[in-house]
């Protein structure tokens, strides 16, 4: 456990407990996006202000040399198609997940983290295959001491009570090893179940970066460890005003010293 | 190759040294939906370790997380789930719906390799039985791979058969279920955790065609702890070796003295009675609470039943209750005065040995009717028939309450506990 707990600092402020972990490993699935289409120059730039940025196993390799100030790098360990809407220029008619990298893979290629996703709502055998998945990265995880990020999306069309669902996947994830979990902002009931529960870190993922604010607020307040913002934040005027007002929020006390 | 496979079979059975577990399920959250026993999941944990569990069966990712309530001489024994399935969020067994599966699932998950590695004593694994061809087959094959993988480790195999399915028709579960145990055992299974079938006959019946050691699982919660333990009582008659609680331990008002209580009738013999009061007592007397009494004579009725005294008379019961105005009832029965016991002339009545109530001798009653006329409650009453002793004729004995050896219906039975049972500590 030790390699794990090492890492987990990596990204999780040893200072206050608190995270602001930015995925930009969106163009895996979503290809060229607003604000990332020079992915290194734009990434880079917001290194200083996060303290975890996931990337894509392609991604991650041109960003370096990094800095002790800058954001540990955490890498996205699957691929899947369900972000993919009906307007994207190849809509996903069938929902897909697929495995792209190993542990080892993982840790040779430098990250601090591995992040899996876990999906519901969409078929049975997707499901299951996140869970086995979630395992089988925890347990590898733990033998070689790299934690691992599961992220929660209840995106399927068969999920009928949404934040009961988000509840469901918490524990899912839980229950499978995960030892930072990832979760989509459930409503506040839900949310103050998950708090009760949950007895790794977690980050809230906010419905939208207009919400994210008062959500953060809140979840902070309940116990959570940080905040995840997705690729949105890269279409974005001000994002280092943006991530400095998050940062107010997550580190007052570091932000009070600078 | 096997060589760790007996310290471990002894490590979950025979911490007590007499071949039983009391173990916990706790795996709900790894299946089923979010409700609050996963929720409060370390907190029950760690009370039924206080109560003494014998082993507690977690998912893998808390078998890492819990690992500190498993150390030590007497910390339990971690029993891990491999597979994984999604059969509590199907149709109309759905606790919340939060995502409706439509159909089974069932998947190995970990390897028996893995599962020694979190420091498993034994795995559990589920085999379906009335769902279809399709999950039977996939069943077997994941059970087959388990108990190949256990088998080169050395680590017990717990195998768990249930009968969910279309194919189940309530007439065929026990049926299926001795079916799917069997087949369990000819795959390889080191010991079966199994629900109770109903009653104890079908149930040892189950456990003689095992021949593994046989936990009994409680299925969803029972009304109240005391049916939880007379399931598990029952089982335990039949021959089980122990149990795999889960939802009647993990969302009981106190696991922990639950689990105390399995343990008590596991382990040190007591009946249900004894163990739901901590306390083993060689006598027993009644204790009546008037005010509490409704007067529905249901303590009457029992009476009669449990000594098969005839379903539609009462006149033979062993108590009986007069209505004193409405609302208010006294209940008549026999307070152990003792002086019938003094009375007889014959010496024919005397304290039982064992339960500690009025015992009569018949050879040496000769119906003179003084015990019948001194009972200062009116409880001693004369029977209907003639009694044949020596070569002689009584026209009748004295029905005496003998407080059913110990665990009287009536108290059982009292639905406001105006009846209950106390401590006889002195035979005077």
């Amino acid at each position: 456990m030790i390699g794990i707990e090492y890492r987990l600092k990596t990204f999780i402020s040893p200072k206050d407990g608190r995270c602001l972990l930015v995925d930009t490993s969106a163009g895996l699935s979503l290809g060229v996006l607003p604000g990332l289409e020079n992915y290194p120059s734009a990434v880079r730039a917001i290194l200083p202000q996060a303290n975890g940025v996931v990337c894509s196993p392609g991604q991650i390799g041109r960003l370096g040399p990094l800095q002790k100030t800058d954001a540990a790098l955490l890498v996205r360990m699957d691929w899947n198609n369900t972000l993919r809407k009906s307007d994207f220029v190849l809509p996903s008619a069938h929902p897909q997940r697929l495995p792209i990298l190993t542990t080892q893979d993982a840790l040779d290629l430098g990250a601090e983290a591995m992040i899996s996703t876990f999906l519901l709502g969409f078929e049975e055998e997707v499901e299951a295959a996140c869970l086995r998945s979630t395992v089988e990265l925890a347990l590898e995880g733990k033998r070689l001491g790299l934690p691992l990020v599961i992220e929660i999306q209840t995106t399927g069309s068969r999920v009928s009570l949404p934040g009961k669902a988000v509840e469901l996947g918490a524990s899912y994830a839980l229950e499978g090893g995960a030892d930072v979990i990832v979760v989509p902002y459930p409503g506040k009931s839900s949310l103050k179940t998950i708090s009760q529960f949950v007895s790794v870190p977690w980050l809230l993922c906010p419905s939208s970066l207009q919400n994210a604010r008062v959500e953060l607020e809140e979840a902070l307040g309940i116990g959570a460890t940080g905040l995840w913002l997705g690729h949105a934040i890269f279409a974005e005027h001000n994002l280092p005003g943006l991530l400095d007002e998050f940062n107010r929020l997550l580190h007052p006390e570091i932000a009070a010293e600078r | 190759m096997q060589s760790g496979l007996k310290p471990r079979l002894e490590r979950l059975f025979n911490r007590h040294g007499d071949g039983r577990a009391v173990c916990v399920a706790a795996d709900h959250g790894y299946m089923s939906d979010v409700t609050d026993n996963v929720v409060q999941l370390r907190s029950i944990t760690e009370a039924v370790v206080r109560g003494g569990v014998d082993g507690i069966l977690v998912s893998p990712g808390q078998a890492m997380r819990l690992a500190p309530l498993f150390t030590g001489r007497d910390g339990p024994a971690l029993i891990v789930r491999a597979d994984w399935m999604n059969m509590p969020r199907l149709g109309s067994s759905n606790v919340l719906n939060a995502v409706p599966q439509r159909h089974l699932l069932h998947q190995k998950v970990l390897t028996a390799e893995q599962a020694l590695s979190l420091g498993a004593t034994a795995i559990t694994i589920y085999l379906f039985v009335g769902y279809s061809d399709e999950v039977e087959a996939r069943g077997i094959e994941v059970c087959a791979q388990f108990a190949s993988e256990c088998r080169k480790v050395g680590l017990p195999c717990i195998m768990e058969p249930l009968a969910v399915g279309g194919q189940v028709t309530g007439a065929n579960t026990v049926e299926l279920l001795t079916l799917g145990a069997r087949m369990c055992v000819e795959i390889g299974a080191d010991a079966l955790k199994i629900p109770y079938t109903g009653d104890v006959e079908s149930f040892a019946n189950l456990v003689k065609v095992a021949q593994v050691p046989v936990l009994v699982l409680g299925g969803a919660r029972s009304p109240s702890d005391r049916d939880a333990l007379e399931l598990f009582a029952e089982g335990l008659e039949a021959g089980c070796h122990g149990c795999l609680m889960g939802r009647n331990v993990t969302k009981a008002p106190d696991p922990e003295r639950l689990i105390r209580q399995f343990g008590l009738v596991a382990h040190q013999g007591y009946s249900v009675d004894e163990a739901l009061r901590g306390e083993k007592w060689d006598n027993v007397r009644l204790r009546v609470v008037t005010s509490k009494c409704t007067g529905c004579e249901l303590c009457v009725n029992t009476c009669v039943g449990a000594h098969g005294a005839g379903e539609f008379s009462t006149h033979l019961a062993r108590l009986s209750i007069d209505t004193l105005a409405l609302g208010q009832h006294k209940v008549h029965y026999c307070t152990l005065c003792k002086k019938c016991i003094d009375i007889c002339p014959t010496g024919a009545l005397r304290w039982h040995p064992v339960s500690g109530a009025v015992e009569l001798i018949v050879e040496q009653c000769t119906a003179c009717g003084k015990c019948v006329d001194i009972c200062p409650t009116n409880v001693i009453i004369k029977s209907d028939e003639k009694v044949f002793v020596n070569g002689a004729e009584l026209p009748w004995v004295p029905v005496i309450c003998d407080l059913c050896g110990g665990d009287p219906a009536c108290a059982r039975i009292c639905p406001t506990e105006a009846i209950t049972i106390d401590q006889r500590k002195v035979l005077k």
